[in-house]
């Protein structure tokens, strides 16, 4: 049945960050998320359970339009079916699925790969458009797609239970966000710029991973820095720090960096409501002299985060977030090109946790590793999520090669997992 | 004098009406990690007691123990408010 639904705020802000990432000819706002299988599993299982949940959930084939005020539009019967491919393993597939656009116009709001290695094992490779979903809600989903016995999510709209406010309330709130960010400019954050502009216009990744051992002493150091529940801090201070020496490393430190703390809308215990992003974004600002040792970043991180919740800066972003959807389009636009050309975010950062433990097994198959790939606009260019498998650490660090070269990615990942075990 | 009772009954208030889903049932007993809880729920929870009893607890202090269930989260606060 065609119809209209609402993109909740943070939804609007992702699909900005879209078009913004297009419009520099890079593959958009799309994440991905790679399960390695034991077993090849069968296409047609895939797409049965896709047609089952997709015919439950029309928003999961609708498209972004409305050329002032976007909303969802709901397809007739005639709309794009999510694809399902399958591909023979070959040198290059990964980094090409990677960079291959999801086409939201048609109504391709995810895409599952199947990549068949020798062995008789299989890869899944899912990739969701972040304007549809976050994180925590695009593991759900796959477990949903996977697992029979996942209960089906509810079948209403997808927006959000937090109490409703009035515009004065939160255009009051909004206020104290743009004082904050304010103060941010003050201390002249820049990120790197585009250093390569004739690099090829693509984004790479590469994943560290912790073993059991690893894991335990990373958790020790951020207990003894951060206390027993600082983890997600300890990362974070510590990203920062390396994100600075690689700014100093290729000439181009900042006068500031400015780190925006993803914090879950979510009540907890509960998945829904599951096809929105539920998540908004707590500005921090951290000096190079607070950058030394990573006591002394955790030192700055901690007490910023403590007042952001003080003052209400979490209700803020999400009284931003739901204001900007009372812009046009284009006006929008032109202020969030404001906001990057200001650099404002020095670096895209995700904790995600524990990944749900639904995915351990997938069609049938078990699943032996898990991988999650985030996307990072043209400003800053670099960016890393957070997450532990089976109780493993696991770093994705994701670049865009107009900015940094692999090698100094590498050399970025290598030294956040040597500070994270030796802080 | 606060008694960790007072403190366990607001946080318990506080956790069903503000942090946790309608569906999650909270009581003394629930263990609070297993249960979505996390470190930003913390900071929540640390604030709610500020702004009750007018005193930030040091993160140092919750320990894992500390964060067994509502009951032991109570205890800790209680410990720590009355000891300042």
């Amino acid at each position: 049945m065609p119809g209209k639904l609402p993109l909740n705020g943070c939804d609007y802000l992702m699909l900005g960050f879209d078009h913004e990432m297009r419009r520099h000819g890079y593959a958009g706002n799309s994440c991905q998320i790679e399960l390695e299988l034991d077993a090849a599993i069968a296409p047609e299982f895939l797409r049965q359970r896709i047609a089952l949940l997709v015919n439950r959930h029309p928003i999961l084939r609708a498209r972004p339009g409305g050329w002032l005020m976007p909303k969802w539009k709901l397809p007739g019967e005639d709309a794009t079916m999510p694809q399902v491919r399958i591909h023979r393993e070959q040198p290059g597939l990964r980094e090409k699925l990677c960079d291959e656009p999801l086409d939201m116009k048609r109504g391709e709001l995810f895409r599952f790969d199947l990549v068949e290695p020798v062995g008789g094992r299989m890869n899944v490779i899912f990739t969701w458009a972040h304007t549809l979903m976050d994180a925590n809600s695009a593991e759900h989903f796959v477990a949903l797609i996977g697992r029979e016995d996942v209960p089906l999510p509810a079948v209403t709209p997808p927006v959000s239970a937090r109490p409703q406010k009035t515009f004065r309330e939160k255009f009051q709130l909004a206020r104290k966000s743009v004082q904050q960010l304010d103060e941010f400019i003050k201390n002249k954050p820049r990120t790197v710029g585009v250093r390569f502009p004739a690099a090829p216009k693509i984004q790479r990744f590469r994943v560290e991973r912790f073993s059991p051992e690893e894991t335990a002493r990373v958790r020790a150091n951020g207990v003894k820095l951060c206390g027993a529940f600082g983890g997600a801090q300890f990362h974070a201070a510590a990203a920062m720090i390396e994100l600075h020496q690689l700014h100093q490393r290729v000439g181009k430190p900042s006068a500031s960096y400015v780190l925006p703390v993803p914090v879950s809308l979510r009540a907890k215990g509960s998945v829904e409501p599951l096809f929105c992003n539920q998540v908004t974004m707590m500005m921090t600002q951290l000096l190079p002299a607070q950058l030394d040792t990573t006591a002394n970043a955790v030192a700055a991180l901690k007490p910023q985060i403590a007042q952001a919740m003080r003052d209400g800066l979490i209700e803020a972003g999400v009284a931003i977030a739901d204001l900007s959807r009372s812009l046009p389009l284009i006006p929008y636009m032109f202020m969030l090109k404001l906001g990057l050309r200001g650099e404002i975010c020095s670096f895209f950062y995700g904790d995600v946790a524990a990944v749900t433990p639904l995915l351990t097994t997938f069609c049938g198959a078990n699943v032996r590793e898990f991988t999650h790939v985030g996307a990072t606009t043209p400003s800053p260019g670099i960016g890393a999520i957070f997450y532990s498998f089976r109780g493993e650490l696991r770093i994705t660090v994701f670049h865009l090669e107009t900015h940094f070269t692999t090698a100094e990615a590498e050399s970025f990942a290598k030294g956040l997992r040597a500070r994270l075990l030796n802080p | 004098m606060i008694e960790a009772s007072e403190i366990e009954t607001k946080l318990l208030d506080f956790l069903k009406r503000e942090v946790f889903a309608p569906e999650v049932v909270v009581t003394p007993e629930t263990d609070l990690l297993a249960s979505g809880f996390d470190s930003m729920s913390l900071v929540r929870v640390l604030l709610f007691l500020e702004q009750s009893y007018g005193f930030w607890i040091p993160e140092g202090e919750i320990t894992g123990d500390a964060l067994q269930n509502v009951r032991s989260l109570a205890t800790t606060a209680a410990r720590v408010l009355n000891a300042r």
